[in-house]
């Protein structure tokens, strides 16, 4: 190649360095809309959740009302504990049914795996009113209807619909299973293997060397289970019968009766735990010391 | 001394699926014995050595170990440990924990195991690392604790997976002769699975070459160097000149001719060989001298003499290889010493004679 | 038994698979096959069902009445997916060009709105839209830049735009994946083939990320067809989807069978989404 041609291959390649830029300072400002757009809709919220008024559109003051009248509401407060107790209770059993399934599905290799693989996805993909609507019908025909767990849950006394925390079970599992089997294929077998060849049995193997290292992700997988579960409005709606309220069906409730700056209240409440379960699963992460550049969001 | 083999496979195949990873290999390696399998990637090396270490099952075959047969015993029943490629250290353990983990899964007190976890660590010079993470060690350092890990257990049998691939060039050698004189120290046998010939060469009693799942041939590095049995061997290990000869006597002596009929004696032929078949000679580059037509001897039936043109010099420090054409269109290659510098080299074009003993020349079979 | 475990891997598999499998099969698998009896089943005098065979359900479900709420269910789905990739590769593609740490804190940023409640996010987007009381038109009209409310409530325009704020972010995960995996020597290799940025876009980037946006395209517009609080709340009772109708024959009108009809044709089209997806997957050659 000559001089000449070089040159002319370096123009052509590098574009103008000005439209460089411009087009740069376009891209980084249609990013910093994108983010507002993201975040104002719920600033917006947390700040009239202040507003001394009724309304949600014209700021008239500061006020913390909102929240006293939030916490003098028996029936929020309740609904709050319901949201708890299934969250704690089906993210418990899917976590051990999830990671057990995980191990299965990602360490063997057996006919009829592709079928038991697609039954546990297909709670993902699926939309969460159809599987409500499956689960409405199925508790209805079986038999086993919306009869309460009477529970005494942290002083309060709560009625919990079993079919609640199977339908939330029913779809977390999968959601484990998934996270779950994620970290298990990341690992190292032959670490495995190098406990096996240091006289460790299949159970000291499991316990001393797979377990603690699949924590991060059985930890992970429980974290989202957990967060699905406190989150779950659909099939919490068409699977507790008449009178149970987790804090989401009761805010659509309230959200139908009328907007009112209790519910901003509520939400803030609600955006809170959701930090603070973000913030626990990045803590969970870097110290599992994990590079992984994606967030991971369960799917 | 006792005349049990330390580990002996006995005709062990392992089939998975349609591949057959090892095929009908039979191996004795006795007590205290410095034992590498060497061969190129994916010749069933590896899985060889998992078959004895328990991680793999023989689809056939028997595995036996301090005389005792091993069956489907799992891993953690059998008196060998392992030294993994990666080394497989437990991230989540200290260097302590790892090297002790093998003696608490044994119940060993804790006493024992405290005083033998240092001993281990000392001989492999980690005093004061008790404490860290394989994460925090240097490469060379976690190699060093996957030896101690394995050798505190007083195995009858260590094995050891290309433990040197990861580590720079380097250091390397230098684990090499670590390696070699620990061995001799500890008088535990070895398997070492390696690819690389002149790793195998340097620290082994013995090596078996294999290919292709096959064991081509188990001998002494010198004796594997010198006088390979087969034409895999005789290419794996060192360099070698091929040409492609006829058999036309077997004996008393071997003689062999060149495609332009030029008759060449020979020191070996493969056994099944037979007159008149197409075979292969191979001769070591540096057994071979290069001579002017006024330097020649009468000829005589041991020597090999063949003419050609000198077409190539190439200078490597220590030697300068030249490659000859012979008058048929076949090369070779003479690898000449630098003796003397001011020695007048040979020039490209010159006539030349290349000579060689003919005890070094090997008829190999084709394939 | 134990030893059955010990010899047998694919024993051990299913002793480990058997809790969630048997739990699926009974609360997930047996619930889908109910549904589809259901689907061609007479409805009962007061709910329930009646044992008999009809397929009238599905004629009733292609009656205009149900059937336009179906097609609009599906535009609505297919723009809003629409919206979400012209909107989110950009955003994805910004996310790319900036260093790995604020990368990674981009990403996180992206990723909280999404992961505060669903009900929250459509509720905020409730107080902004509301024709006269929603902040949006109140401030419009308290600025004077207005003079009458704009519509901006209860109609497909409100529902898309929940929809979009919902599922923006996993449009933007996957093709942000995609878009980081690519190897940057690819676009200076094209650059220095005398690619202009345009063509290095055309020919190079959009066919490698077309995995992810693939991924992107279905992670919304599932969800999107399937959509039941975004039209319940931002619908104002008048723009409905299929899934309130669907949720109006059982909270309702107790029509289970043809409830169980719609929900059938509705996961038949989910499942037709999805088929697509994984041949264009199959076709780019790309492992998604």
């Amino acid at each position: 190649m000559t001089t000449e041609t070089l040159t002319a291959t370096q123009e052509r390649a590098r574009p103008q360095p000005r439209r460089l830029a411009l087009g740069s300072w376009l891209l980084s400002g249609y990013g910093i809309v994108g983010y507002l757009f993201l975040y104002l809709p719920i600033i917006i919220v947390v700040i009239f959740s202040f507003n001394d008024s009724r309304s949600t559109a014209k700021w008239a003051g500061f006020t913390i009302d909102w929240y006293r009248e939030m916490l003098a509401d028996r029936q929020i407060i309740l609904s709050l504990w319901n949201s708890l107790f299934v969250a704690i209770v089906s993210t418990a059993i899917s976590t051990v049914m999830g990671t057990l399934a995980a191990m299965g599905l990602e360490r063997y290799s057996f006919r009829g795996k592709l079928a038991v693989d697609s039954i546990l996805y297909l709670p993902i993909i699926i939309p969460d009113i159809a599987m409500a609507i499956m689960l409405l019908i199925f508790f209805n025909v079986s038999g086993i209807g919306f009869e309460p767990w009477r529970v005494q849950f942290l002083g309060n006394r709560l009625a919990v619909p079993y079919s609640v925390i199977i339908g939330h079970v029913a779809f977390n599992i999968s959601f484990v299973a998934v996270v779950v089997r994620a970290r298990l294929a990341n690992m190292d077998r032959t670490l495995e293997e190098a406990a096996q060849d240091l006289y460790a049995n299949t159970w000291q193997t499991f316990r001393r060397v797979t377990l603690p290292m699949l924590m991060p992700g059985i930890l992970g997988g429980a974290l989202l289970a957990f967060t699905l579960s406190l989150d779950d409005f659909v099939i919490t709606f068409f699977t507790s019968g008449a009178g149970f309220n987790t804090l989401p069906v009761r805010v659509f409730g309230m959200i139908k009766k009328g907007v009112t700056p209790k519910i901003n209240a509520v939400s803030t409440l609600m955006l809170l735990f959701s930090l603070a379960l973000i913030f626990i699963s990045i803590l969970l992460r870097t110290r599992a010391g994990d590079e992984e550049e994606t967030i991971q969001f369960g799917m | 001394m006792d005349s049990t083999p330390a580990v002996e496979l006995c005709d062990v195949v392992k089939t998975f699926g349609e591949v057959t990873a090892v095929d009908h290999v039979s191996i004795q390696i006795q007590d205290g014995e410095f034992f590498s399998l060497l061969g190129p990637s994916g010749c069933g090396k590896t899985t060889t050595l998992r078959l004895i270490a328990g991680f793999e099952m023989p689809t056939s075959g028997e595995i036996r170990i301090g005389g005792e047969t091993q069956g489907f015993r799992p891993p953690f029943r059998r008196p060998v440990n392992t030294v993994f490629q990666q080394y497989a250290l437990f991230p989540h353990m200290t260097v302590y924990e790892n090297v002790a983990f093998g003696l608490q899964m044994q119940k060993i007190d804790r006493a024992e195991i405290r005083r033998r976890v240092g001993e281990a660590l000392e001989m492999v010079h980690l005093q004061g690392m008790e404490k860290r993470r394989p994460k925090q060690l240097s490469g060379g350092q976690q190699q060093r604790v996957a030896l101690a890990r394995a050798l505190v257990n007083r195995p009858k049998v260590l094995l050891l997976d290309e433990p040197l691939g990861a580590l720079d060039l380097k250091l390397r050698k230098a684990m090499q002769l670590e390696l070699k004189s620990l061995q001799e120290h500890v008088g535990i046998t070895f398997i070492y699975v390696t690819h690389d010939q002149e790793e195998a060469l340097t620290m082994s009693d013995r090596i078996a070459v294999m290919n292709e799942g096959k064991v081509l041939q188990i001998d002494a590095p010198a004796e594997l160097y010198e006088n390979p049995k087969h034409r895999f061997v005789a290419d794996f290990i060192g360099e070698t000149n091929f040409l492609p000869v006829k058999i036309v006597q077997l004996h008393p002596d071997i003689v062999v001719e060149l495609g332009d009929g030029t008759r060449l004696p020979a020191g070996w032929a493969e056994e099944h060989l037979r007159v008149g078949q197409e075979a292969m000679l191979s001769i070591r580059p540096e057994k071979i001298n290069l001579y002017e037509e006024r330097e020649l001897s009468p000829p005589n039936a041991t020597t090999a003499r063949v003419q050609g043109t000198v077409e190539r010099l190439v200078y490597v420090g220590t030697d300068t290889h030249h490659t000859v054409r012979l008058r048929n269109g076949d090369t070779i290659v003479a690898r000449l010493q630098n003796f003397y510098v001011e020695e007048e080299p040979w020039e490209v074009g010159e006539t030349t004679y290349a000579q060689w003993d003919a005890a070094h020349a090997r008829v190999l079979s084709k394939e | 038994m134990q030893e059955l475990l010990r010899r047998n891997p694919a024993a051990r598999a299913w002793a480990l698979i058997m809790p969630s499998l048997v739990f699926l099969l009974v609360f997930f698998v047996a619930p889908l096959f109910i549904v589809l009896i259901y689907s061609f089943l007479t409805r009962g005098k007061y709910g329930g069902v009646v044992w008999q065979f009809n397929p009238e359900n599905f004629q009733r479900a292609l009656d205009p009445l149900y059937f336009s709420t179906f097609l609009r269910s599906i535009y609505i789905a297919v723009v809003t997916t629409l919206i979400c990739l012209v909107l989110g590769y950009p955003l994805a593609y910004w996310i790319t060009t900036r260093p790995p740490g604020q990368r990674n804190l981009l990403m996180l940023a992206l990723m909280i709105p999404f992961w505060t409640n669903f009900l929250i996010r459509t509720y905020a987007w409730l107080t902004l839209l509301r024709t006269n009381t929603g902040l949006i038109n109140v401030s419009l009209m308290s600025l004077g830049v207005i003079k009458k409310p704009l519509p901006l409530f209860a109609n497909d325009f409100a529902i898309i735009l929940g929809l979009v704020y919902g599922w923006l972010p996993v449009m933007v995960l996957p093709i942000y994946a995609a878009l980081e995996r690519l190897d940057k020597s690819l676009i200076e290799a094209a650059q220095d083939l005398y690619a202009t940025n345009r063509h290095v876009f055309l020919r190079v980037i959009w066919p490698l990320s077309l995995p992810g946006v693939v991924a992107g395209s279905m992670l919304v517009f599932i969800p999107a067809i399937g959509s039941f609080v975004t039209p319940a709340i931002l619908g104002g009772g008048k723009s409905l989807m299929i899934g309130n109708i669907i949720s109006n024959q059982f909270l309702a009108a107790h029509d289970w069978p043809f409830g169980s009809a719609l929900s059938t044709l509705m996961m038949l089209v989910m499942l037709l989404g999805t088929l697509i997806y994984f041949r264009s997957a199959l076709r780019e050659g790309g492992g998604v």
